[in-house]
């Protein structure tokens, strides 16, 4: 059996040029084998091992082409003792093109012993270029396996793979499936150890994929390396079916969501638009005008718009115009044999204000038929008791003392309790601890005319009132002119918290009715005198 | 008459008796129950690749491993059409002795080599032939024994060093032993 050539002899006489038509129809298998070493195998020369086991060692030639390259190949079996006369021998070399500019240059033999070394030697001109020791049975190249068919599962995701294996003496063959997204260059591989179909899974629904496969012999008898690819199988996987039922639920569902998000957003829309839009907090409701019309010029706005004035609050100016007030005297309640001096001005006219009375003031200065047997405030008493008062006045017009200037701006008023009717003690004294602080004061001014304000002193004979009211007056003027018809006396009724005043005119002092004349009633603000006990001094206050 | 029966009954008895010691004596139950045939072959794959690993620690001994006198190896060379043509008796026929004549080589070595790490190898692999006979038994092989004057028939080889002795070993058990046991009979019948 020659152990080189190829088995079909009668080619053998064929001219260099032709020697790749006789392989017939496995030129094309050659040839892609011839290529896939020649890019992925290092050694030289290149050998693989066919089905048919014709080992193939090609080298490429080197040197200008056309020119006749005369190689020589030669073999050696390792053997311990001689096989025989196929132990070593020399092959005929043959050329071939392998496209573009590439040729090689092989040799075969046909002859196959397994699990023994082999030598090869390429020489060229006498001289060995290549050499190389191998097994036959560790460098099959197989051809691509067969049939390769692909399709679809019931899974859009998932596609079958089935191939026939190639041919081969031994069944332990490993299995390389590539697949890829049709013109994507990243694709996966799928290692099938000795079946011929694989599940494809983990694929993208509705898209063109491109499937192949290879074959390589692995085992301890028989090794080798991969086989060229199969042509590529083109196929698009199923797309995506979605279940009616599914889409429906899925899309009542959403519905409901929807739903329920609205309703809870609308009830808690102000909550809601609070958190996301605060509102900001702007002055303008307090300034009228301010922005919209001076667009926030401050000034102008205070200067211009009268409602500037209705801005001011109200604790601002609790307190009047002070008015400057003349109190003649104060009449305390004690009998009126005590030193009292009062000395009557007129009141200043400015008082007057709708305020809240207390019911015994009013009693006080009106007509005695009006009161009621209320309270300790006896009317004709009170009434004969204070023209008792004046009447000492006119009589003793020098009794007030040397005036003492006190502040003008304190006003403090002490409510004197004791002022009580000696016969009333005892009716009143139960009422004194409650109706302490509101016992008026009474005060009796008398207005003498507009030209001159005097001087007077009026001692407070007690005021021990733990709420002390107090005016402080001014009497520039030391003389008290006597009295006369001019004077306008005014009954001043100090409740503590209102104080009455009605004018009574000189000419009827000595009328015990006393005309109810119009009631000024004043409010005055309380200072409670901090540390010292100032004794009263009533001194006239200019009434202009 | 009952004595009569006593006695038909007697013969009865051991008329089964026998019966019986003459069906056990046929079945022979003394010998040992076939072995479960060991068709899975990674057991030999691990043998073959000690043999490997044996041959190359003995390449590395050149000068000590030399032996004196050359050794009778099989002829590990397949030519696989060749091969395929020869019936399975003889391929096994050709295995076992084969196996023999490594075992003995092998054996012979262990006088001439004192390295520890290559005795080692040396009983892993006398150890590993031996397995592979009792693979060979349980596949229901013939077995067969290796006269002196059967070295002849078959080829064989002759080496003269450790490492050539060696790769002989490993190149006959994955070539000539796997193919034989991956394509025994007694394991194609369940395989499709």
């Amino acid at each position: 059996m020659p152990v080189c050539g190829v088995k079909v002899a009668w080619w053998l006489s064929v001219h260099v040029g032709f020697l790749h038509l006789f392989y017939g129809e496995g030129s094309q298998g050659f040839q892609s084998k011839v290529k896939l070493l020649l890019e992925s195998d290092p050694a030289n020369p290149k050998c693989f091992l066919e089905l048919d086991k014709k080992l193939t060692c090609f080298w490429e030639e080197m040197g200008e082409n056309g020119t006749a390259n005369q190689y020589n190949f030669h073999y050696t079996y390792q053997v311990s003792s001689p096989i025989g006369s196929q132990d070593s021998g020399t092959c005929n070399v043959s050329s071939l093109s392998v496209g573009g500019r590439r040729n090689i240059s092989f040799s075969q033999m046909s002859r196959v012993i397994f699990y023994v070394p082999l030598d090869v030697y390429v020489s060229q001109n006498g001289r060995v270029i290549h050499q190389r020791s191998l097994y036959m049975d560790q460098v099959f190249l197989l051809d691509p396996p067969k049939n390769l068919t692909v399709q679809r599962t019931a899974n859009p995701a998932q596609l079958r793979v089935s191939w026939v294996s190639p041919d081969f003496i031994d069944d332990g063959l490993m299995y390389e499936i590539s697949y890829a997204i049709t013109g994507s260059l990243m694709g996966k591989v799928e290692k099938v150890p000795t079946k011929t179909r694989v599940l494809l899974q983990g694929l993208q629904p509705g898209a063109s994929y491109t499937v192949r496969a290879r074959a390589k012999p692995v085992g301890l008898s028989f090794s080798g390396t991969w086989s060229p690819w199969t042509p590529p199988v083109f196929i698009e996987t199923s797309p995506i079916d979605m279940d009616p039922l599914i889409l429906s639920l899925g899309l009542t569902i959403s519905l409901i969501f929807l739903l329920l998000s609205l309703t809870v957003f609308l009830s808690h829309r102000r909550f809601l638009l609070k958190k996301v839009w605060p509102i900001i907090p702007t002055p303008e409701n307090k300034f009228p005008g301010l922005f919209s019309v001076y667009g926030g010029d401050f000034q102008e706005w205070m200067g211009n718009s009268s409602e500037g004035l209705r801005w001011i609050p109200a604790h601002c100016c609790t307190e009047e115009r002070p008015s400057p007030l003349e109190v003649l005297s104060e009449v305390s309640v004690p009998p009126p044999a005590s030193s009292h001096t009062e000395n009557i001005k007129n009141p200043s006219p400015e008082a007057e204000r709708g305020t809240r009375e207390e019911g015994n003031t009013n009693r006080s200065s009106r007509h005695p038929a009006d009161g009621d047997s209320a309270t300790w405030w006896r009317s004709p008493s009170h009434e004969e008791w204070l023209m008792a008062q004046l009447r000492e006045l006119q009589h003793h017009p020098r009794l007030f003392s040397p005036p003492s200037l006190l502040e003008s701006q304190d006003a403090y008023v002490s409510l004197d309790q004791s002022s009580q009717q000696p016969e009333e003690e005892t009716e009143a004294a139960a009422l004194d601890d409650i109706m302490e602080e509101t016992v008026p004061m009474q005060t009796l001014f008398a207005g003498m005319g507009a030209e001159s304000s005097d001087l007077g002193s009026i001692q407070q004979s007690s005021g021990s009132g733990q709420l002390s009211s107090q005016s402080s007056f001014e009497y520039p003027n030391h003389t008290w002119p006597p009295k006369g018809p001019g004077y306008t006396y005014m009954a001043v009724a100090d409740s503590g918290i209102s104080m009455d005043y009605s004018p009574m005119s000189s000419s009827r002092i000595a009328d015990l009715r006393i005309i109810p004349g119009p009631t000024y009633t004043n409010l005055y603000k309380n200072n409670v005198p901090t540390h010292k006990q100032r004794p009263f001094v009533g001194q006239p206050i200019n009434s202009r | 008459m009952c004595q009569g029966y006593k006695r038909s009954l007697k013969l009865q008895e051991s008329g089964i008796f026998a019966l019986l010691l003459m069906v056990l004596e046929w079945a022979q139950p003394g010998l040992p129950s076939p072995l479960r045939p060991i068709c899975d072959l990674r057991a030999l794959d691990l043998f073959i690749k000690e043999a490997q690993k044996a041959e190359d620690a003995m390449r590395s001994c050149k000068d000590a491993c030399t032996l004196t006198e050359p050794l009778t190896v099989p002829q590990p060379s397949v030519d696989y059409n060749v091969w395929k043509r020869r019936d399975m008796e003889q391929q096994a026929q050709e295995v076992q002795s084969g196996l023999w004549m490594l075992n003995q080589a092998i054996n012979s070595l262990k006088t001439s080599i004192n390295n520890t790490v290559l005795l080692s190898h040396i009983d892993n692999s006398l150890g590993n032939i031996i397995s592979i006979g009792q693979v060979l038994r349980s596949l229901s092989f013939q077995e067969y024994t290796p006269s002196a004057t059967a070295s002849g028939s078959t080829e064989t080889w002759r080496v003269s060093s450790a490492s050539a002795l060696f790769q002989v070993h490993f190149n006959f058990l994955r070539g000539k032993v796997r193919l034989l046991l991956s394509h025994a009979p007694v394991c194609q019948q369940g395989v499709s």
